[in-house]
C-alpha cells in the first residue's frame, strides 16, 4: 500500500527526471574525458609516426634503397620508438623489410589508417594488435609504411566503459535508493495529513495533524493546518451558539404565543367563530414552527458532521419499518409501498435520521406518484456500496429540475398547491452528506427514481443497533 | 394512581410560560410549585416531595441539566421531564444521560406536557405485571399477541399490536403523537407529516370498524386515547 502511494507520488516522479539528468551528465563527462585522452593519445603517436616516417625518407634520399633498409633494421631494434612497426614493401606490395610479415588492409598512401596484426618482434603470443599506421611510395616505385600500435588505447576505451557502467549503475542504485527513502518520508507525512483529514470528516474537528518537532516545513504545513482547523471550529462553534440562541430567543414567544391561544381554546365561553379563529390560528403557527424545526434540523446536520452517534443498522429494515408506517398513507390513495431486494444491508448510520429521510423521500412518492400506484423501495448492494432507491410510477418530474429540488424551499410549480414546506429532499440531501452517501435523480420512465448511494464501509462492527430488534415487520420479497 | 402524589415542581425562567403551565396543571387539578431560578428549584427539588419536576433546559444562570445532576446526587429520584427551545438530537441524549426522565422542545401543547407528566407519575406508582389487557370488550393477549374484540379475532400487523397496546396500557389517558413514535418505533424526531394519524387510522379501522362503540379517539392537535364508554 505505502510501496504503491510511494511509485505514485510526485516526489518519487521527481527524483526520477533527477536521476535521469544526473545520469545523462555522467554519461557525457565519461564521454568527453574518454574523446580528448583518445584524440591526445592519437595526435602524439601521429606525430612520432610522422617524424619517424621523416627520418627514413632522409635516410633513402641520403644513401639509397640500402641506406632505408640498414636504418629500417637499426630503428625497430632500437627501442626509442616504442611499439613502432615498419615495412618497406616492392612495387607490388610485396614485404622487402620491416617488421611486419605482410603489406595490411590499408587506405591510400598519405591517409590515416588503422589494422590489425601480428608483429614481428612484438609480445609473442598475443592476440593481434591494433596498429596506426601511414605510408608513402618511394620514387623508386616502393612502398614506406610505419606504424605504432595503439592496442592500449583501445584497453584504455574498454576500461572507459566499464568503469562508465560501474559509475552508472552504483549511482542508478544509490539515487533509487536515496529517492525511495526520501519519497517514502515525504509520502509518510503526506499520509498522517490524509489520515487527520479524514478522521477529521469522519468524526468532527476535534483532531490535529501530529507535529514532529523538527520545524521544518512538514511541520509549518502541519502548524498551519491545524491552526485553520482552529478557527473553523471556533466559527462553527459560535454559530451553534448563535443558532442556539435565535432558536432560544425565536421559540420561548412563540411558546407563549401557543400557550395564550391554548388557553383561549380551552375557556369555554369563547363563542363558536372565535374557537374556529383560534384554532385555525394554532395550526398556522405550528406549521411555522414545523418549518422552523425543519430548518434547524436541517442545519443541525449540515454543521455536526460527525459520526458519532452511528451504529450499524440493518438498512433494509429500516426501510421495512418505513414502508409498512407508509402503507396506510398508500393504501389511502389505493396504492401500496413496497420492499425489494437485499434482506441485510447492513450500513454505519443514525436510525432516526435514516428513518426520517426515507420517510421524507416515501412519503414524497406517495404524494407526487399516482393514484393506486406501487412505491417501491430497493436495496441493493454492488461493488461494496449500498444502494437505496425509493421510485414511483407517477408523472415523475422534468429532468431539468432534478438540479433544484434539493434546495430549501424548493417546490415545483404543480406541487404548490399540496401541503408541505419543500424542505423534505433538503433534508434527505443533508442526511446523505453526513452518512458520505451520493444522491441522485433519474427518470424511472414513467415516476422519479431517487437513488442513494451509500460508500462501502470496511469497519463494521458486529456490534448492531438492538435498539429495534424486539419487534420486526417483515415484508414478503 | 388514585392516590398518588399530584403536585408537580415547574423550573422555569420564563414568567409568562411558566405562569401558562402552573395554571394549566392547576386546571387540571394538579399542585404546583414554581422556581424561577436554578437554586430556588434545587432547594424546592431537595426538600419537598413531587410527582414530577419539569425544568427549563436553560436557565438564566445555570444550565438546568446541572440542576438535575445535582438533585441526583442528592438522591431525588423524582421522574424529571426536561423542556427546552434547543431541538437538537443530541441535545435530547444528552439531556436523557444527565438524569431527565422524558424531553419535550419548546413550543409545545399544554396537552402534550400534561400527557408526559401524567406518564412520568404514573411510572413512579407501581406497575402491574399483566399478560391480558382489557378495555371494555377489546382484550389483548401479550403472549399470544393477539386481539379480539367481542370474541372476535383481530388480525393486527406486529408494529399495530405495538401501537394498541401501547395505547391500551395507558388507557384514559392522552397519547402524544411523538410518544407513541418514541415508545414503539423508538424514534425521536416528529414527522413533518401526519402519517402516525393515518397509521393510527389503520388500527382504528381494524379494532373499532363495525363494533358498537368506539375505543381509539383523537385528541386534536395531541395524539390519541383509549377509552371505554362508562
Amino acid at each position: 500500500m505505502l510501496l504503491a502511494k510511494t511509485l505514485r507520488s510526485t516526489t518519487f516522479r521527481l527524483a526520477l527526471i533527477s536521476i535521469g539528468l544526473f545520469g545523462a551528465v555522467v554519461i557525457a563527462l565519461f564521454g568527453y574525458v574518454y574523446c580528448s585522452t583518445t584524440s591526445f593519445v592519437l595526435s602524439r603517436s601521429d606525430s612520432a609516426i610522422e617524424a619517424e616516417l621523416a627520418t627514413l625518407r632522409n635516410a633513402y634520399d641520403k644513401s639509397g634503397r640500402e641506406g632505408l633498409i640498414r636504418a629500417i633494421e637499426q630503428r625497430s631494434s632500437a627501442a626509442n620508438f616504442e611499439g613502432g612497426v615498419y615495412l618497406l614493401a616492392d612495387e607490388l606490395f610485396a614485404p622487402v623489410a620491416g617488421t611486419l610479415k605482410k603489406w595490411p588492409a590499408v587506405k591510400g598512401a598519405g591517409e590515416w589508417t588503422e589494422f590489425r596484426s601480428d608483429a614481428l618482434n612484438s609480445r609473442a603470443g598475443t592476440d593481434q594488435l591494433l596498429f596506426r599506421a601511414r605510408w608513402e611510395t618511394l620514387q623508386n616505385g616502393s612502398h614506406l609504411l610505419v606504424g605504432k600500435d595503439i592496442t592500449d588505447l583501445g584497453l584504455f576505451a574498454t576500461e572507459i566503459s566499464g568503469a562508465l557502467a560501474f559509475a552508472l549503475l552504483l549511482i542508478f542504485v544509490l539515487a533509487a535508493v536515496a529517492s525511495v527513502s526520501v519519497t517514502r518520508r515525504t509520502v509518510g507525512r503526506i499520509e498522517s495529513i490524509n489520515m487527520t483529514s479524514r478522521a477529521i470528516m469522519e468524526s468532527g474537528l476535534g483532531r490535529r495533524i501530529p507535529l514532529r518537532g523538527t520545524q521544518d516545513e512538514w511541520d509549518q504545513l502541519a502548524q498551519n493546518l491545524n491552526s485553520m482547523l482552529e478557527r473553523i471550529e471556533m466559527l462553527m462553534a459560535e454559530v451553534k451558539q448563535v443558532s442556539d440562541n435565535v432558536a432560544h430567543d425565536l421559540r420561548t414567544p412563540l411558546a407563549r404565543m401557543r400557550g395564550r391561544l391554548e388557553k383561549a381554546s380551552s375557556e369555554s365561553s369563547a363563542p363558536d367563530h372565535d374557537l374556529s379563529l383560534i384554532t385555525e390560528t394554532m395550526a398556522d403557527l405550528d406549521d411555522v414552527l414545523r418549518m422552523f424545526s425543519s430548518l434547524t434540523r436541517i442545519s443541525q446536520i449540515e454543521a455536526a458532521n460527525q459520526t458519532a452517534g452511528f451504529r450499524t443498522v440493518n438498512l433494509t429494515e429500516i426501510a421495512t419499518e418505513v414502508a409498512e408506517l407508509f402503507d396506510a398513507a398508500a393504501e389511502g390513495k389505493g396504492g401500496r409501498v413496497g420492499v425489494f431486494g437485499d434482506k441485510t444491508a447492513r450500513i454505519s448510520a443514525d436510525r432516526d435520521l435514516l428513518f426520517d429521510a426515507i420517510s421524507n423521500l416515501v412519503d414524497n412518492a406517495i404524494k407526487y406518484g399516482r393514484d393506486g400506484g406501487l412505491v417501491s423501495i430497493r436495496l441493493d448492494q454492488k461493488n461494496g456500496e449500498t444502494i437505496l432507491s425509493v421510485s414511483d410510477d407517477g408523472p415523475g418530474i422534468p429532468s431539468e429540475e432534478f438540479e433544484y429540488v434539493f434546495k430549501r424551499f424548493y417546490r415545483l410549480e404543480r406541487s404548490r398547491g399540496t401541503p408541505g414546506n419543500g424542505l423534505g429532499l433538503s433534508l434527505v440531501a443533508a442526511v446523505a452528506r453526513l452518512h458520505g452517501a451520493n444522491i441522485r435523480l433519474f427518470d424511472n420512465a414513467p415516476g422519479l427514481t431517487v437513488e442513494l448511494r451509500f460508500p462501502f464501509i470496511d469497519n463494521i462492527s458486529e456490534a448492531t443497533d438492538h435498539r429495534s430488534a424486539a419487534s420486526v415487520y417483515s415484508t414478503p420479497f | 394512581m388514585i392516590r398518588a402524589l399530584r403536585r408537580v415542581l415547574v423550573i422555569e425562567d420564563d414568567a409568562e410560560t411558566a405562569k401558562q403551565i402552573v395554571d394549566f396543571l392547576t386546571m387540571r387539578g394538579y399542585e404546583a410549585d414554581l422556581a424561577v431560578n436554578g437554586d430556588d428549584g434545587l432547594c424546592l427539588g431537595e426538600s419537598t416531595e413531587y410527582a414530577v419536576i419539569v425544568i427549563d433546559r436553560m436557565l438564566p444562570t445555570v444550565d438546568g441539566l446541572a440542576i438535575i445532576r445535582r438533585l441526583r446526587e442528592a438522591g431525588v429520584v423524582t421522574p424529571a421531564l426536561i423542556i427546552s427551545a434547543l431541538g437538537e438530537v443530541d441535545d435530547r441524549v444528552r439531556g436523557l444521560r444527565a438524569g431527565g426522565d422524558d424531553y419535550l422542545i419548546k413550543p409545545f401543547a399544554f396537552a402534550e406536557l400534561l400527557a408526559r407528566i401524567e406518564a412520568l407519575a404514573r411510572r413512579s406508582a407501581t406497575v402491574v405485571k399483566e399478560t391480558v389487557l382489557r378495555v371494555g370488550d377489546l382484550e389483548l393477549d401479550l403472549v399470544a399477541r393477539t386481539v379480539n374484540r367481542g370474541g372476535r379475532n383481530i388480525k393486527l400487523l406486529p408494529r399495530e399490536f405495538q401501537v394498541l397496546e401501547y395505547l391500551v396500557r395507558n388507557e384514559g389517558h392522552v397519547v402524544p403523537r411523538t410518544m407513541l413514535l418514541e415508545k414503539v418505533w423508538d424514534l425521536h424526531f416528529d414527522p413533518s407529516t401526519n402519517i402516525i394519524d393515518v397509521y393510527v387510522g389503520r388500527v382504528r379501522r381494524k379494532v373499532d370498524g363495525e363494533q358498537a362503540y368506539p375505543l381509539i379517539h383523537t385528541i386534536r392537535g395531541v395524539g390519541f386515547c383509549v377509552r371505554a364508554p362508562r
